[in-house]
């Protein structure tokens, strides 16, 4: 029941993921952050087995951080999408695989452009203008169809998210306690506060 | 054979080797229904319908008959085939003709289609919980005296449409269908792409000719369709039968 | 439900022409009910050899990929580009190696060989079978409608237009009858003066 959702706008990738952190039918926390910085211009938000989830995007973390470090040069997303993507290919093929399901969202400083990045855990990788992992889909793609273009500024994308989250509101059985909402741009990760 | 095993509700089997008796309980389990493959396909014109059924029967991988009809003049005009499994089809059939006869005893006239088509929907529902194993497809002519096609599922939702396939190969024939009567994706030449191709109601020798080149398609690729094609046409002249052979392998 | 082939959904088709080929493929990715995607090509080439990959999604990736290294290799290799033939035999070959934990794909190839003007289609199940044609190949969510399609609409020997036209319909038609496919399409038509048409339909 996690919510994890990407929009692609102008110039930058707005990335919302749900406050609450549950295991069975309690709440354990209402500050739970679904995402991680792999480096200045790449933040991957995920979904999935409780305990796979932060392994993974930690081992993803430290491996993108460790490249940083030893070519002096950080991946730019296209790369990283494409490595997160291997990993979760290979990994579903292996005993254990894990049952990790990502958003990618960075920002390429070369191309200036920005990159949102869909991958599930078999490896299925799409770039598509706005991303939903779990049930958070179908409530919002309908929304986003409607309401999203690719030339929209962060508060025109923020404006299509914030109806996003009514719905999710409405609709959603069970309180996801809110957004965290964060920003992917030229001047790298920032989180803001929208109030949703 | 020890009485415990009764006592324990286990059956056994007796076999001529006595020191193999089997101590596992024996399931009995019928299954009421089996598939009997065929295809079948109603297109309905300005003045006329067709209805045509290709008349190989067949259990699994065995044919069982290269001629068996399944597509029938039920009377008043009215067409009828229900393909899927052929002993449901036969019993809705003749449960239709049935009644269409105790119909005109009551009546004293002619059944419209829409009155039959509705009639079908209440035998197909009235067994909702144990269903005919059959797509119904019936053809005949409107009160209007155009051709009319209706169509339903097991339990008798229906539907009047232009064209219908059913059976083992309708998933082959039916987008060829849409492309071909309907005019499905194709567009007016004379528009340069802006325009769709528009709908005309196609002569009795166009429909002819796409039936035949159906069930020839789908006998190339379909193994539980092919032998023959039997072709019923229904106009304001009456109903008339037209067979083609199809290939046998 | 699970089937690992039509989770994500998707089709292809080859056509055989008058020194022609053409291969076409639809744009949906989806997570069974759920459309995700409507830019999700299933056609790569490699050279002037074109291959059509229906199935699941992250083979079709995986495999792609694979297949860029494989033929780039070849390339330095034999200081030539690889001919259809020889690729369909590369195709079935990776793929036998999979044999008991395969691809979940449906390949299909397409292209003119460039030494004997020959065109050239095949297709392929899961662990490499391969299926030559003269006519047509079809693979997919929805390969029974695209089987009824082109087996009524095709003809030997089309030219370049009239081949277009065919797979086109071929293609549009089977798959507005597939919940699965659609979502728009790409087709190519390919002709040895390696002239390539790209259109998309949306």
């Amino acid at each position: 029941m996690d919510i994890v959702l990407g929009i692609k706008v102008q110039d930058s990738v707005i990335v919302a993921t749900s406050k609450a952190a549950t295991r069975g039918i309690s709440i354990l926390k209402d500050t739970d952050d679904k995402t991680r910085a792999l480096n200045e211009h790449n933040l991957m938000a995920f979904t999935g087995e409780a305990g796979d989830t932060v392994q993974f995007a930690e081992y993803i973390q430290a491996n993108i951080q460790l490249y940083g470090m030893r070519e002096n040069f950080d991946l730019p997303p296209k790369a990283v999408n494409h490595f997160v993507r291997n990993q979760l290919a290979s990994s579903i093929r292996s005993r254990k695989p894990y049952q990790v399901n990502v958003i990618l969202a960075g920002y390429d400083e070369a191309k200036e452009e920005p990159s949102l990045s869909w991958i599930d855990y078999l490896g299925t990788k799409v770039d598509i203008p706005y991303a939903a992992h779990g049930y958070a889909g179908f409530y919002t793609f309908s929304l986003l169809d409607r309401h999203y273009r690719s030339d929209m500024s962060v508060d025109e994308g923020l404006k299509i998210l914030k109806l996003c989250s009514e719905e999710l509101n409405k609709r959603m059985p069970i309180d996801f306690k809110g957004l965290r909402v964060k920003i992917v741009d030229k001047s790298g990760i920032r989180e803001i506060d929208v109030g949703l | 054979m020890s009485a415990s095993s009764f006592a324990e509700g286990k059956a056994t089997i007796a076999s001529e080797y006595s020191s193999e008796v089997r101590r596992e309980p024996i399931e009995h389990q019928f299954n009421p229904y089996s598939d009997n493959g065929g295809t079948i396909l109603g297109i309905a014109g300005k003045d006329f319908a067709v209805l045509a059924g290709d008349t190989r029967h067949t259990t699994g991988y065995s044919i069982n008959s290269r001629y068996e009809p399944k597509v029938f003049d039920a009377g008043d005009g009215f067409l009828i085939s229900a393909n899927g499994f052929s002993a449901d089809g036969n019993a809705l059939v003749k449960r239709f003709q049935n009644q269409l006869k105790w119909y005109h005893f009551n009546h004293g006239k002619k059944m419209g289609i829409r009155s039959g088509a509705r009639f079908i929907q209440h035998l197909l529902y009235g067994k909702r919980f144990f269903p005919y194993y059959v797509h119904t497809i019936i053809a005949g002519l409107d009160e209007e005296g155009k051709g009319a096609v209706f169509s339903f599922d097991p339990i008798g939702s229906y539907e009047r449409e232009q064209c219908r396939a059913g059976g083992s190969a309708a998933s082959l024939i039916m987008p060829f269908l849409d492309n071909q009567v309907n005019f499905k994706n194709q567009l007016d030449p004379e528009s340069n792409g802006t325009k769709k191709k528009e709908l005309r109601y196609l002569s009795l020798e166009e429909v002819l000719k796409l039936v035949k080149d159906s069930f020839s398609s789908a006998t190339e690729r379909h193994i539980l369709v092919g032998d023959g094609l039997e072709i019923m046409i229904v106009t304001k002249e009456g109903v008339r039968t037209e067979y083609y052979p199809l290939k046998k392998d | 439900m699970s089937d690992p082939s039509s989770i994500n959904g998707g089709s292809a088709v080859a056509m055989m022409g008058k020194d022609c080929v053409a291969i076409a493929c639809d744009l949906r990715l989806g997570s069974q009910s759920l459309g995700l995607a409507n830019n999700f090509e299933k056609i790569f080439n490699f050279g002037h050899v074109f291959l059509g990959l229906a199935g699941l999604a992250t083979d079709v990736t995986t495999l792609s990929e694979i297949f860029r290294m494989k033929t780039n290799l070849y390339k330095m290799k034999e200081e030539r580009l690889i001919e259809p033939e020889s690729f369909a035999n590369l195709v079935s070959s990776t793929l036998y190696e999979r044999r008991f934990g395969p691809y979940f794909v449906s390949p299909i190839v397409a292209g003119i060989n460039s030494k004997t003007d020959k065109p050239f289609i095949c297709g392929f199940d899961l662990i490499g079978c391969i299926d030559y044609a003269k006519d047509f190949i079809v693979a997919g969510t929805s390969s029974d409608q695209l089987f009824g399609m082109c087996e009524s609409l095709y003809e030997p020997n089309l030219e370049p237009e009239d081949l277009f036209e065919t797979i086109s319909q071929a293609l549009l038609s089977a798959t507005d009858r597939d919940a699965l496919s659609g979502w728009g399409a790409v087709v190519y038509i390919i002709t040895k003066d390696k002239v390539l048409f790209l259109i998309y339909f949306f």
